[in-house]
């Protein structure tokens, strides 16, 4: 029995899975028939794909020892370049692909930063979280950017409603990213390359691993992803709120940290940050069907994150014994 | 005794190299023959791991030549270096500790398949990670173990084992027994003379001279980064080899 306990508490997302486990059950018994519904079921995982896709992009960088406080500024700045790009004439999909860019460009200026000069990346990240935000609101001025342009449906495909139900494209765009992430993670060079990097940056030196280039690609995906993720939230609305994103970065990071993922790098799951991002969409419906006011809704998340975050330290005990 | 046998190795001549206005060494010359184990000796500071940094092209020296293998070369990454078989083992460096031990046994040089996919072939991994190390005498419950449950001198034998796996020709040891209770630092030396019989050359790095005094042929002694001498096994006793670290000056 003890020896089946030791071999649970291995599970890289033993904590994930508990805090899920114990969030749901509590919120079944509450209000069984609204949040055991279908409606219910596809607005949780709405909620949780937008931050889960930004928390995938977190956790790898995470793995490879680096961070990123940025990404709820990307979250708002891509969308709103392409609704200006789109109401200014532009096709849609030229549109999309240059607000990507301007994603990725952001996350290459965070790493050439980070790497080059030797910043902690939480600095780096911080001061481009206050810059790009500073953009945000220098250019709509703090009002909505409304997307306007011609070909609704190509935006709105981004983000599709499957018939009448609450279950959206986004969905589909979170499961197909955290396959391919958790495959790359833990089946592939590349993946072996971040999970030394964070592990270890000079042992993975001094073994040839180019430790430079993989978190400099890291940056880059982190933010390409937080980019994507927020254009994919413009499929929905149509609209960007000049503070869009704001405090989402927090709860990125703890979407990752409560799926297992090591905040100092090295160790983590990419499994574990879909259950931590699901955890956290289950936490913002569930609490509004329990008939709790919308304000404890951050209060819960902390206390969640603290009592996955000493499961995951066991979890970690017992592999570095 | 051929020709070809009696020209080293490794050759550093006249190596300089300064950290802004430090100059952590100063014109020194380093050799290692063909199946030699040299102790690279000297206190805290003295330029130990700079000289062996500028030989794997951690770091590139300001003045001299290096040779290696008959060859002037001058190595811009540790990956270069590697490829032409160079492996070191720095001490806490030699393995990642939360990654599996074959895992960590392929770190760099990992088999894949699916071409440009580059798809671990972890099966792969496993099965020669499991045989090289039964050869050599380690014995490990799974090569799926992450290397933090491992003991400081199963660790070293590993990354030892790993050098001599993929065809190295020179192994740079970085204090391999610092930190190792007695039983084990007797197991690394052991490693260190199989490696010279499969016919590698050994530069062991250390302050301890009462270990490396054990397996070493030669001594190498740097002292604030210039060559204090080179002394064959049977020209000097470990007491005086100590004698000279201590008090920097030669016999």
């Amino acid at each position: 029995m003890k020896k089946l306990l030791g071999q649970l508490f291995v599970i890289k997302e033993f904590g994930a899975i508990i805090g899920f486990s114990a969030v749901f059950v509590a919120f079944a018994i509450i209000n069984p028939r609204a949040f055991l519904s279908g409606q219910n079921l596809g607005g949780m995982l709405t909620m949780a794909a937008q931050l889960g896709i930004m928390a995938i992009g977190i956790s790898f960088l995470m793995i490879s020892g680096e961070f990123d406080l940025s990404v709820g500024s990307v979250y708002a700045l891509s969308p709103m370049f392409m609704a200006l790009m789109v109401n200014g004439g532009l096709h849609p999909i030229p549109a999309f692909c240059i607000a990507l860019a301007i994603a990725a460009f952001i996350g290459a200026c965070n790493g050439v930063i980070t790497l080059q000069m030797g910043i902690p990346s939480f600095i780096t990240t911080l001061g481009m979280m206050m810059l790009v935000r500073g953009v945000i609101l220098a250019v709509t001025g703090g009002f909505p950017v409304l997307y306007k342009g011609h070909a609704f449906e190509l935006i709105s495909a981004l983000n599709l409603r499957f018939g009448d139900t609450n279950f959206r494209a986004s969905t589909v765009w979170f499961l197909v990213l955290v396959i391919i992430f958790a495959v790359v993670l833990t089946r592939t060079r590349y993946g072996n390359w971040v999970l030394a990097t964070g592990g270890n940056r000079q042992t993975a030196q001094a073994l040839g691993i180019n430790w430079w280039r993989t978190k400099f690609t890291n940056f880059i995906l982190c933010s390409l992803l937080a980019g994507f993720s927020g254009m994919v939230n413009m499929g929905r609305f149509l609209t960007v709120e000049a503070d869009l994103g704001e405090g989402m970065e927090l709860e990125a990071i703890a979407a990752a940290v409560i799926g297992g993922n090591l905040l100092t790098g090295g160790y983590g799951s990419i499994i574990g940050t879909l259950i931590g991002a699901g955890l956290i969409g289950m936490m913002r419906s569930g609490l509004v069907l329990a008939g709790a006011p919308v304000y404890w809704y951050r209060a819960f998340i902390g206390g969640i994150l603290v009592a996955a975050v000493i499961i995951n330290v066991r979890v970690q005990k017992a592999v570095v014994r | 005794m051929n020709k070809e046998d009696s020209f080293p190795l490794v050759k550093m001549e006249n190596i300089s190299k300064s950290f802004g206005k430090i100059s952590a060494l100063k014109n020194v010359d380093f050799s290692v023959n063909p199946r030699e184990i040299v102790g690279l000796l000297g206190d805290n500071g003295a330029g130990k791991t700079t000289l062996v940094k500028t030989l794997v092209g951690i770091h590139s020296p300001n003045e001299g030549t290096i040779y290696f293998d008959g060859k002037k070369i001058s190595f811009s990454s540790p990956r270069e270096a590697r490829d032409m078989g160079i492996e070191t083992v720095y001490q806490d460096l030699a393995l990642v500790e939360l990654m599996s031990i074959s895992r960590n046994f392929f770190l760099g040089r990992e088999p894949t398949k699916l071409g440009a996919l580059r798809v671990l072939d972890v099966r792969k991994m496993d099965e020669i990670c499991k045989k090289v190390l039964t050869e050599i005498g380690i014995r490990v419950r799974s090569t799926n173990e992450p290397v933090s449950h491992l003991s400081g001198g199963e660790r070293q034998s590993i990354a030892i084992s790993r050098a001599m796996h993929f065809g190295a020709k020179l192994l740079i040891l970085d204090e391999p027994t610092a930190a190792l209770s007695v039983k084990e630092v007797n197991k690394v030396l052991d490693y260190v003379r199989e490696v010279r019989e499969h016919g590698l050359s050994v530069i062991f790095i250390t302050h301890n001279v009462n270990h490396v005094y054990l397996v070493a042929d030669r001594f190498t002694i740097l002292e604030h980064g210039k060559n204090l001498g080179d002394y064959r096994k049977e020209e000097v006793s470990a007491e005086q080899v100590s004698q000279m670290i201590a008090t920097g000056k030669p016999l």
